[in-house]
């Protein structure tokens, strides 16, 4: 059965800001529901319609998915674990003096830069109402940038680091730990 | 019925329409619909993100099919998603048990 160039333009709304495989199926549902209602109305603009009323407008339709994305869910864990981790660190590094470490000054701008820039990706993705692929390439972004950052810190502490101290040895871990969880949450991100 | 009331509810409402055997989206909305007489009848597009969440947490599995030319996504309970429901099922009576004894009609106490 054709469909109707309302529904078609709705589905190219959606096709424009959704995954390709969540839009073929919200294809399907969209023409169940307006095959449903033109057998009850005999009008097609009516039946389209009624279709896109009863399954919610493209707005509608784009929230629900930003807001169930497992990319925000990823977005929000990395925020509310942020401060705990930034505690963590802070006490390694002001316990083990990193600021008398042999580490370049403009290194240590840039990545605080970088962390800063990180957390800004995350809010914005947790923030978004209705860009979902906006949303999706800002955790991918900053999701990929953490695990670069925990890893380079790991590595300059456990080489410039001067001694074994126990905060040192709670961040460098914790730090190992978020990369791994971030490592096997984005392939089944990707997937979704 | 508001949205509102639905908060917590939704996961079970989806693993019980799918109770009686495999549906695709809109078929799982109109099954909500036509079991609560049209109380819940909620917008067919946001059944999806809920239903690929239920997926990813094992609950549900869905495959593709071509019917009519299109492509249909068809979902059908886990085992895991038949416990979760049972659990649901349970969790809900005893609220519902509880909420309509501190909430039943009582009557007015006699005054003297």
């Amino acid at each position: 059965m054709a469909g109707h160039e309302l529904i078609s333009a709705q589905l190219d709304i959606l096709g424009a800001r959704l995954p390709a495989q969540a839009v073929d199926e919200l294809a399907d549902g969209l023409r169940e529901s307006y095959e449903h209602h033109l057998s009850r109305h005999r009008d097609p603009e009516a039946a389209a319609r009624a279709a896109i009323a009863e399954f919610g407008d493209a707005e509608t339709v784009t929230a629900a998915f930003v807001h169930a994305s497992p990319w925000r869910r990823l977005a929000l864990k990395l925020l509310i674990t942020g401060p705990i981790m930034a505690a963590v660190w802070a006490t390694a590094l002001l316990s083990g003096q990193a600021w008398a470490w042999p580490v370049p000054l403009p290194f240590k701008i840039l990545y605080g830069l970088a962390l800063v820039g990180v957390v800004g990706l995350l809010a914005t993705a947790v923030m978004a109402r209705h860009a979902y692929r906006r949303m999706r390439r800002a955790v991918t972004g900053a999701a990929l940038a953490l695990i670069l950052l925990d890893l380079l810190m790991v590595t300059a502490v456990l080489t410039v680091s001067p001694g074994s101290l126990w905060p040192i040895a709670v961040a460098v871990p914790a730090s190992l730990l978020r990369v791994l969880s971030v490592a096997r949450t984005l392939p089944a991100a990707m997937a979704a | 019925m508001r949205a509102e009331a639905l908060k917590g509810h939704l996961d079970g409402l989806l693993l019980a329409a799918l109770e009686d055997g495999p549906r695709h989206g809109y078929a799982v909305k109109e099954a909500l619909r036509e079991t609560t007489e049209g109380r819940i009848d909620l917008p067919t597009g946001t059944v999806y993100p809920a239903l690929h969440r239920l997926e990813r947490a094992g609950l549900i599995a869905g495959s593709w099919s071509v019917v009519g030319g299109r492509r249909r996504r068809t979902y059908e309970l886990t085992a895991t998603g038949r416990s979760a429901l049972s659990r649901e099922r349970t969790g809900w009576q005893e609220f519902a048990t509880a909420v309509t004894a501190a909430l039943g009609t009582r009557p007015w106490p006699a005054t003297s």
